[in-house]
Order: C-alpha cells, then sequence, then structure tokens
C-alpha cells in the first residue's frame, strides 16, 4: 500500500469514533438523496404502469389525443384509406378495483377491460386460446382472460369472474383462456365491443382504431400514415393512449422541495466534514511540521489530507447509498398504503443508474470539496512546528468583508421573497443560510456574552462560565463554523416542520370545505380519475329517491387537452375536467377562489354556454385569467371555453383541472357518468333508515365506498399524520450530524489548549471544573446554532408557503411550527451536552505534566 | 570547499523594540566526516542556527550554502526535496509519527521522495538493524523506550544517505546510558559513513564525543575548537 493510503487508512483507524461519526455525516447525506431520489422514480413508474395499457404490434394505432372515446364511424375514414388493409376498432378501459374486491389476498388492483370486434380482432393480434374458445358476435357476459389472471384469481374456464361497471357489478363468464403475457400493464378482460359499449356506458363509441397496412416498406408504410392522419385532423394521434401526464406536472413541485432537501442535508454534511479536517489539521500540526522538515513537499501534504477526505467519501457514499436504499425501500412501503388507497396504484422501489452516479459524485465529491480548505491550511504548516510549540492561540480576528458580504446575502434574500418568484425563493434560502454563516462570527461574542450571563448564574463562585464565554469569543470564526452545522440541522428540521404544518392545516382546511357532507360515496381513486369506472345517472335517481335523502352532488370526469403558447415545452398539456352540476355542488361543496367569487362562477356555469372554473395549477401553467377564451380538446372538436373564475377544492389541488357543467360535459365529451357522490340527508331525516338504503344501494356498485363525511376526514387526517411521522424521524436523522460538529470543534479546542489545560491543573483547578468549563463552552455553541437554526428554519418554512402563495396555485395560510421549534430547541441543547461529554472528559483527565510540556 | 559554509549568518525575531537577534552574523565551515558539537546557554541561538543550516526557517540577512548550493536561491518545493535528499534531522523529543511502525517512520524520507514501498522499507530494516533495532522492526513508537525512538529517528535521518545531519539536543530527553549510545551512534555515522553531523547538547560528557566544539553566546559564535 502506498504511503498516502497507509496514513490515511491508520489515521482514520486510529480514530475510530470519530471516523465513525464523520462518516456518518457523508452516510446520512447519501442517504437522503439516494432514499428521496428513489421514491419519485418508484411512484412515477407504478403510476405510468397503472394507466398503461396494452399497445398491440399493428402497424398503426390510432386514438384521440384526450384519450376519450369517439364515434365508431371515425373507422370507416381510415378504412377508405388506400393501403389499409385490416381494421378495428375497441374500447379499453382500465377499472380501478375497490380493495379487496377479489377477497382479502387478491394482490389486484386494477385490470384492463377491452372490448374487441371477434370478426376483426384475430387478424390484428394473435389470440392463442389454450383452453375454451373466442370470442363471437352477440356474445354478452362473457369474457377472454389470461390464464395467468385465471390462477390469480383461482377461476377455472366456465367459472364467472365480477366486475364493477357503471351498470353495476356485473358477472362474466369465461369462455376461453389466453397465455399470460410478460406485459408490464394490467391483466386484460377481453369482451366483444358491444359488450363493452353496453357495460361503459359508451353506445356507438370506441377509443382505440387499430390497423394493419398493406405494405411493411418504410416509405410506403409512411405515405399511407400520413393519409390516415390527413383524414383524421390533429386530434387524433399515432400512438397508444396517454398516461395521466397531467398528474407528472404536479410531481415536479414535490422533486423540487425533496431536492431542496438533500441539497440541504449535503451541505450540512459537507460543513461537518471541512470542521473535522479543521480538527485533523489542528491536532496533527505536529507531525506534519516534521513530515516537512524531513523534506515532504506541500503538495504531499495536500495529498496526505484529501487521501484521507477520499477514503471517507468512498465509504461514506458506500454506506449511503446501501442504507439510502433501504429508506428508499421504507419510505416506498411506508406510504404505499396511503397511496394505495388515494391513488389506487401499487409501488416497488426503482433504483436508476443516474441516481447512482449523482449519489457517488456528490458524496465523493463534496467531501473532497470540505477537505480542500483544511488541506491547503495544512500544507502551510511551517516544518517549525514539529520542533517549536507554535506560540499560542491569539486572538482571532473577525473579517469584517465576510460580515457585510453575508448581511448582503441575508437582504438579498429577504428581496427575493417580495418578488416571489418561487425559484428565487428557493435560492434566497440558500443565500439566508449561507449569509448567517458568514455573519455568525460577528454576532458570537454579543450572543456569547448574552448566554455568558446565563451561565455565570448556573456555574456560579467557579469562574468556568467566563473562561468558556473567552474560548468561544477568542475564535469566533470557528465557534460561527460549529454553529453554523448545527443551525443547518435544526433548520431543516424547523423548515420542514412548518412547510408541513402549513400543507396539513392547508389541505385540511380545503378539505373539510370541499368533503363536508353527510355521506362520500369514493372511487378507488381520488387523484387519478381516469382509471375509475363510475356509474349511469340511474345510480344517483335510486339515491335521490332514497327517503330522508335531501341532496345528490356528483362529479363526472373526462380527459381533455389544452394547446397554449403558454405552455412550456409542448405548448400543450393534458388536463382533467370536471363535470359538476353548480346547483347542486354550491350547495354541498366548495372551492377556495384566487380569482373571482363563488355566486358569480356557478351563475356562469349554470347558463347556456361553455364556460368554465379553472385551478390555480392549470392558470398558472397555461398563464390564463378570468376572461381568457381556453380551447379545450373534445371528442367532439375543439370548442372554447371562457374563464368565469379560478378556484380550486381538495380534489384538484394537485393536477391541472378545468370545471365545466354536467350539461356542456354531455355535449361535448358524451360522458354522463357520475364518479364520485357527495349526499346530504334532509333536516330531520332518519338516519338510520337513510344509512341501511344507501349501503343497500351501493352494495351494487362495489366502485363506490360509502363513507361519512367527519370519518373520511378524521381517516384522511390519520394518513397524512402517518406520512408526517415518518418524515420527523427524517429529520431528527438529519440533525443528528451536527452532534458530530461540535464534538469536534470541542476536541479541537481541547487540543489547542493543551498547555492551557495544564497550567490550569497545576495552580489548582479541579478535574471538575476543567470538566465544566468544557460542558460550558458546549451549552453556549448549541445555544447558539440552536438560536440560529430556529431563524433559519422559521425563515424558509415561511419563504415556502409565501412562495407557494405567490405562484397562484395555491393560498396557503403560515401555521408556526411550535412543536418544530420546541424539538428544536430540545434536540440542540441536548447534542450540545452530549458532545461535550468525551473532550470534556478528555481534558479533565490530562495528565499535568505532560500537558505542560506538550509540543 | 566546505560542505557547509555560512556567511554573517543572521537571524532577527520580530521588530523594532521587541526585536530579538537569535544569530548574529554566524560565520561557520563544516567538512564531510566532521562531527561537530554546539555548545552554549539557554536562548544563545543554537537551535535557531540547526534551523537555518537546515532549510527549516529563511534568515533575515546573510547565506548558508550545504554541498555547494546556497538555500537562499531555492523554492519551497526544492528546499523540500534538499531537505529530503541531503540533511537528516533528529530531534530533542523524537517526533515520530505516532500510528506507523519503526519500519515506516525510518522508511518516510524514501517513500516521500517516490521509492517504491518495498525497497525503502527494506532499505529501512537494514538501517534500524544496524543501529541495533533489529529486534523492534514492527513495533510502535508507544512501544519503544526513549533510547529505542530516539534510534528509530536516527535511521529515519540517515536512510535517504545525506551528507549532514543535524542533531537538536538528540539526549536532552534521555538517560545516561541511551545518551552515551546515540552519542557514539553520532560519531559512528561522522566517522565510518563521512557524513557531516552537527549537533547541539548542553552535557560537556556527551559533547566530548565530537571532535570539534562551536560555543556560543547572545547569538554570536565565540569559540570554534578542536577537541584534542
Ligand atoms: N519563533 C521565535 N520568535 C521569537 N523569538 C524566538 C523564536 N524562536 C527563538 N526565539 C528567541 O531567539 C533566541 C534564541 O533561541 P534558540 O535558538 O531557540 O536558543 P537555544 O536553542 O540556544 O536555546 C531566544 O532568545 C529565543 O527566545
Ligand atoms: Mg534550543
Amino acid at each position: 500500500m502506498n504511503l498516502q493510503l497507509t496514513l490515511a487508512t491508520r489515521y482514520l483507524g486510529g480514530r475510530k469514533l470519530r471516523t465513525f461519526l464523520t462518516t456518518l455525516a457523508i452516510v446520512i447525506g447519501v442517504m437522503v438523496i439516494f432514499g428521496v431520489g428513489i421514491y419519485l422514480p418508484s411512484f412515477t413508474a407504478a403510476f405510468e404502469k397503472s394507466l398503461l395499457s396494452a399497445s398491440g404490434q399493428t402497424d398503426v394505432m390510432i386514438t384521440h389525443k384526450t384519450g376519450e372515446s369517439f364515434s365508431a364511424t371515425m373507422l370507416n375514414r381510415v378504412k377508405a384509406v388506400s393501403g389499409v388493409a385490416v381494421i378495428g376498432g375497441s374500447l379499453e378501459r382500465i377499472i380501478n378495483l375497490p380493495p379487496n374486491f377479489y377477497g382479502k389476498n387478491s394482490t389486484i388492483s386494477a385490470l384492463a377491460l377491452v372490448g374487441i370486434d371477434p370478426s376483426v380482432a384475430p387478424e390484428l393480434h394473435e389470440y392463442r386460446i389454450t383452453q375454451g374458445r373466442f370470442l363471437k358476435a352477440g356474445d354478452g357476459n362473457v369474457a377472454i382472460i389470461s390464464e395467468r389472471l385465471a390462477d390469480t384469481l383461482g377461476v377455472k374456464l366456465n367459472d364467472a369472474i365480477k366486475l364493477p361497471t357503471t351498470q353495476g357489478v356485473v358477472r362474466l363468464q369465461i369462455v376461453g383462456l389466453i397465455p399470460g403475457r410478460a406485459a408490464v400493464s394490467n391483466e386484460q378482460v377481453i369482451i366483444t365491443l358491444a359488450q363493452a359499449q353496453k357495460l361503459l356506458d359508451a353506445p356507438g363509441r370506441v377509443n382505440v382504431i387499430e390497423a394493419n397496412l398493406t405494405t411493411k416498406e418504410k416509405t410506403e408504410s409512411d405515405a399511407i400514415v400520413n393519409a390516415i392522419k390527413a383524414q383524421l385532423g390533429n386530434t387524433y394521434t399515432l400512438g397508444g393512449l396517454t398516461s395521466g401526464s397531467e398528474f407528472l406536472g404536479a410531481m415536479q413541485m414535490g422533486q423540487i422541495i425533496f431536492n431542496l432537501f438533500g441539497f440541504l442535508t449535503l451541505a450540512m454534511g459537507g460543513f461537518i466534514i471541512f470542521n473535522t479536517f479543521r480538527t485533523i489539521v489542528a491536532e496533527r500540526r505536529h507531525d506534519i511540521g516534521m513530515l516537512r522538515a524531513i523534506g515532504a513537499n506541500r503538495a504531499t501534504i495536500v495529498g496526505f489530507v484529501l487521501t484521507e477526505g477520499l477514503v471517507q467519501g468512498i465509504l461514506g457514499t458506500a454506506i449511503g447509498i446501501g442504507l439510502g436504499y433501504l429508506l428508499g425501500v421504507l419510505i416506498t412501503t411506508g406510504t404505499s398504503a396511503v397511496i394505495k388507497n388515494i391513488m389506487n396504484i401499487e409501488m416497488s422501489p426503482v433504483v436508476e443508474p443516474s441516481l447512482v452516479i449523482v449519489s457517488i459524485v456528490l458524496g465523493v465529491g463534496v467531501t473532497l470539496f470540505a477537505g480542500l480548505l483544511p488541506a491547503l491550511s495544512a500544507s502551510r504548516v511551517q516544518p517549525l512546528e514539529a520542533i517549536r510549540p507554535s506560540l499560542g492561540e491569539t486572538m482571532q480576528r473577525i473579517s469584517r468583508v465576510g460580515t457585510i458580504i453575508g448581511a448582503v446575502m441575508i437582504a438579498i434574500a429577504l428581496a427575493g421573497l417580495l418578488v416571489g418568484n418561487f425559484a428565487l425563493v428557493a435560492l434566497g434560502g440558500f443565500l439566508f443560510l449561507i449569509g448567517l454563516v458568514l455573519i455568525a462570527p460577528a454576532l458570537v461574542k454579543p450572543i456569547a456574552n448574552w448566554f455568558g450571563g446565563l451561565l455565570a448564574i448556573i456555574f456560579a463562585r467557579e469562574g468556568t462560565g467566563e473562561l468558556a464565554q473567552g474560548n468561544l469569543t477568542r475564535q469566533p470564526g470557528r465557534a460561527a463554523i460549529t454553529a453554523g452545522a448545527t443551525m443547518i440541522g435544526l433548520a431543516i428540521v424547523v423548515g420542514a416542520g412548518g412547510m408541513m404544518f402549513s400543507l396539513t392545516g392547508t389541505v385540511m382546511n380545503m378539505f373539510y370545505k370541499s368533503m363536508g357532507s353527510d355521506y362520500l360515496l369514493v372511487p378507488p381513486s381520488i387523484a387519478i380519475w381516469k382509471g375509475d369506472v363510475g356509474a349511469s345517472e340511474t345510480l344517483k335517481a335510486k339515491i335521490a329517491s332514497i327517503p330522508g335523502v335531501g341532496a345528490v352532488n356528483s362529479l363526472r370526469y373526462a380527459q381533455s387537452s389544452l394547446q397554449s403558447a403558454a405552455i412550456k415545452g409542448a405548448g400543450e398539456a393534458a388536463i382533467s375536467v370536471l363535470g359538476i352540476n353548480p346547483v347542486e355542488y354550491s350547495k354541498m361543496s366548495g372551492m377556495d377562489f384566487q380569482q373571482g367569487n363563488a355566486p358569480d362562477a356557478y351563475n356562469a356555469l349554470a347558463r347556456d354556454e361553455r364556460n368554465a372554473i379553472v385551478n390555480g395549477i392549470l392558470a398558472a401553467t397555461a398563464n390564463l385569467k378570468v376572461g381568457d377564451l381556453m380551447p379545450l380538446a373534445t371528442p367532439s372538436g375543439e370548442h372554447q371555453y371562457r374563464i368565469v373564475a379560478i378556484g380550486s377544492d381538495v380534489l384538484s389541488m394537485k393536477i391541472n383541472t378545468a370545471y365545466i357543467s354536467q350539461t356542456n360535459m354531455k355535449l361535448d365529451f358524451n360522458k354522463s357518468e357520475d364518479i364520485f357522490y357527495q349526499v346530504n340527508l334532509a333536516p330531520g331525516a332518519d338516519t338510520a333508515t337513510a344509512d341501511q338504503w344507501l349501503n343497500q344501494i351501493v352494495a351494487d356498485y362495489p366502485q363506490f365506498r360509502l363513507v361519512i363525511g367527519h370519518e373520511y376526514a378524521a381517516e384522511f387526517r390519520a394518513q397524512y399524520d402517518s406520512i408526517f411521522i415518518g418524515f420527523y424521524v427524517l429529520l431528527g436523522v438529519l440533525a443528528f450530524p451536527s452532534l458530530i460538529a461540535i464534538l469536534n470543534t470541542l476536541a479541537i479546542g481541547v487540543i489547542e489548549r493543551t498547555r492551557e489545560i495544564g497550567m490550569l491543573r497545576a495552580i489548582g483547578a479541579t478535574r471538575g471544573q476543567v470538566w465544566r468549563t468544557i460542558v460550558a463552552e458546549a451549552l453556549l455553541l448549541a445555544a447558539i446554532g440552536t438560536a440560529f437554526g430556529i431563524l433559519a428554519g422559521l425563515y424558509l418554512s415561511y419563504v415556502f408557503v409565501e412562495g407557494i402563495g405567490a405562484t397562484g396555485i395555491y393560498k396557503m395560510e403560515y401555521v408556526f411550527p411550535f412543536a418544530g421549534v420546541l424539538a428544536a430547541t430540545a434536540v440542540g441543547l441536548i447534542f450540545g451536552v452530549i458532545a461535550a461529554l468525551f473532550p470534556a472528559r478528555q481534558a479533565s483527565q490530562m495528565e499535568i505534566i505532560r500537558a505542560l510540556r506538550y509540543e | 570547499m566546505s560542505l557547509i559554509q555560512t556567511e554573517n549568518l543572521t537571524k532577527v525575531y520580530g521588530a523594532g523594540e521587541t526585536a530579538i537577534t537569535a544569530l548574529d552574523h554566524a560565520n561557520l565551515n563544516v567538512n564531510a566526516g566532521e562531527f561537530v558539537a554546539v555548545m552554549g546557554p539557554s536562548g544563545c541561538g543554537k537551535s535557531t542556527l540547526l534551523h537555518l543550516l537546515g532549510g527549516l526557517d529563511r534568515p533575515t540577512q546573510g547565506s548558508v550554502s550545504i554541498d555547494g548550493q546556497p538555500l537562499a536561491k531555492l523554492s519551497d518545493d526544492a528546499l523540500s526535496q534538499m531537505r529530503r535528499r541531503k540533511i537528516g534531522f533528529v530531534f530533542q523529543f523524537f517526533n515520530l509519527i505516532p500510528i506507523l511502525t519503526s519500519v515506516e517512520n525510518a522508511a518516510l524520507p524514501l517513500l516521500l521522495d517516490g521509492t517504491s514501498p518495498g525497497k525503502a522499507k527494506q532499505k529501512a530494516s537494514e538501517w534500524l538493524t544496524k543501529i541495533g533495532l533489529g529486534e523492534r522492526l514492527k513495533s510502535r513508537p508507544d512501544q519503544l523506550s526513549a533510547g529505542q525512538q530516539q534510534r528509530v529517528a536516527i535511521a529515519r535521518a540517515l536512510i535517504t544517505d545525506p551528507v549532514l545531519v543535524l542533531a537538536d539536543e538528540p539526549t536532552g530527553n534521555l538517560d545516561t546510558k541511551s545518551s552515551d549510545e546515540i552519542a557514539g551512534l553520532l560519531k559512528q555515522i561522522a566517522r565510518e559513513w563521512n557524513r557531516a553531523v552537527l549537533m547541539v547538547t548542553h552535557d560537556p560528557r556527551i559533547a566530548a564525543y565530537a571532535e570539534c566544539i562551536v560555543l556560543m553566546r547572545d547569538g554570536k559564535i565565540v569559540e570554534d575548537k578542536h577537541n584534542g
């Protein structure tokens, strides 16, 4: 092994505790980045998979760009194009299943119902029947499924499987089995097109056209495809059904926040490493001087320190990636119950190669970067320091330039808050933290004096309080760096806590406002409507006729897309369209309006015009204002909707959404399927009877869960809280490395003051007095770090809440994170004392003679 | 030409009223194979002289040449190389790296010079054996007596075959028996291996091992006499 590595490993091995703690800082930083990095792709993958429809191996596949169904007569237009050999239309729909629909142990959360034309489908796809028969025209409730699905469900040929549809639950008899495909998408239940149109309440409609061409030759087939496109117009697209990209857009926000935390953690890790290397260099000045005396040049010394950093960086990163994987798995499984409940998707951890690379680069890079300054300062150690004791510590001067730069950074950060651009606000958060670190040295003295007064009371009669205070103010820069690491750690705790409290408060307020009815009929997913199978208008009528029911409000859903030059990237965004009955809706639910007001908006929707309310995200994405016209793509062509208000409710909180009247939805999207209901009882109604009736009626529609309004809110709250508990545990882990920072600074202090401590002991200070001096110093440091951390954390959370408000997406109310502040104070001070124990012991146990003779 | 040549070597610490002239126009010549003891009261500038000769510090005035090479002209890297290859240091408090074994400590200058670890350690073992530490090759400093630690330091000083060995109170921290052994070893280094050895000491008995004694007072060389 070469000298560099030998020295690095021996030094690291010789200080196992410190090596462990410092490496831990890197481990935790990398762990958070890696763990969080696993979560988002896992979610996205699961999400996309849940929406994936089976795309065939046909030459051409055509869908409407909204993904909605269209008239089967469109087939004739394609048929007329010369070069088309076979053509078939099908109606495909993902059906979200309610929990435990096929029994307790069933792992199936959704199926794809596929209606095909039995006369042409075999020419487009291969259906290799292994048992039973293929479908034939005139088949009713019969289906073909894969052997794998049959196995999973525990059914055989000629058995029946049940499926929720808009007509209630139907039982389909299995007439044929095909081999299971190695597909990532949902399992298919294949029935005839005619039957699918009936069960999905879409008579005469298809949503996929597939065709095979007379030629496979590239240029010729391209010409045919172009001819088909010309026939259909630009609202149709070639390719499979689109996934719910309207939702993925909303994920970006989450990603920004998560990344912010990742960077903060890493910044803290860098700080701690920096601090540790300063300790290392201080401890080894003697050894370094000797190496210089016997002929090591400066570059060699830099190399020694950096090699040590490299070893730790690689080790920490490797462990961090391992633990990060576990963390990712933990969050994924931990939140999957909630995610499944809200969105009906199953998650499993996904690791992207780029994540591994980024983690390695950041983990090792930050370590090396943080080690660079201490390495350079090590290289400036004079050979004479090996022989002659350094002249002792002198007062460190406070850099005025640093203080000014810090103050300017804080000013910029505060100014950014006023401008209200989210990116600027996030950047402002960083500037604020760095600014605090820079002005901290100037503040150490006044703060130490203030806290020192408190300590003087605690350690009265001994004078150790003053000594501790003196030690800190002698090296304000070092004290500030330590306090800085603590500060960043606690800022994360308080900041994230504040964000979370505000977010919860806002969401819960919206929730109570828009879900405040006596009963709710909730589909499997309340975020991705696409896979929800609703019910035809009969169900609403049945509910309304129950004795005691006062009012019923329902929600309808269609997919659409909006073209606008304001939309970044493709210039087009997928959006959810929710159909409401403005009269019923305004009675039982409500939105938060950012522009416009409730009476005007609902009246406008009730009029016989194309009017829409859009939510904040959509307004921000497409730069829409009240009064603007918005061209919505619909299966019956593009229609202009006028925006009458901007507002959101809890259901549309996360995705691009436009609200239109149910009348217009029927007209333009040909949809009259209800996917969500709210029910209020009449005043003085017999609750028990109504309850019984409701249960009985809903039993036929298991795709809906009948819940009592306030119970649902409580359930929602509990799920939210369970996520937050996990989140707080994570935050606690994040704050842990600040312990190392305090420990290191105190350790340097003890080393640098060895002679001084020896002298104190020689002139009669007891071990206890020395011990208390060090502990008092730690308490002071921790107090400074904690005070700054809380300040910075409050700023960060406030900035976040205001930043979101400024983007115009949600109105959020700032909730002061009392719990976070209390937790941070406790953690900060407890850590301060724990960190002091080791160096304090070392100082108090010091042999007097040796200490005096040191160096 | 002498191996060490100094001309009006002067070192002033500090400035103005508090300035201390630690070394005052010192002129000294030492030849290869010579063993010189430097003596004088505490604070008279002995260590300062040694540091300037070894290129550990720069003079305020005057010049030092080692082996015909004026040190003033050398860059930090070149000076480092000079210390590595031509000069060996022995300190009062040994200054061994606590986490390295005897062999590794002794091999340090060669390793720093880019010699392969195998070769460097072999040479270190040879030197350690030569000076009587063959049994303690794998020991760490805390497992060695003071005299043994100083021997490791001497092996480290000799390993690059330097022309000059500088020792600042090498016996200052040793008992009488070890002191005699170390002084004898330094004498052997000069006699048998033809190095120039400059040793600072307070102890006349130890100084008697040298063939030449330089006396200093208040930063000046006041006497330069050959033993017997
Ligand atoms: N780094 C320094 N700064 C100021 N004065 C110094 C320094 N090093 C040595 N001196 C002073 O220079 C004089 C000579 O010191 P030194 O060479 O160490 O003496 P010796 O080794 O003979 O005891 C002493 O007065 C000492 O106090
Ligand atoms: Mg001296």
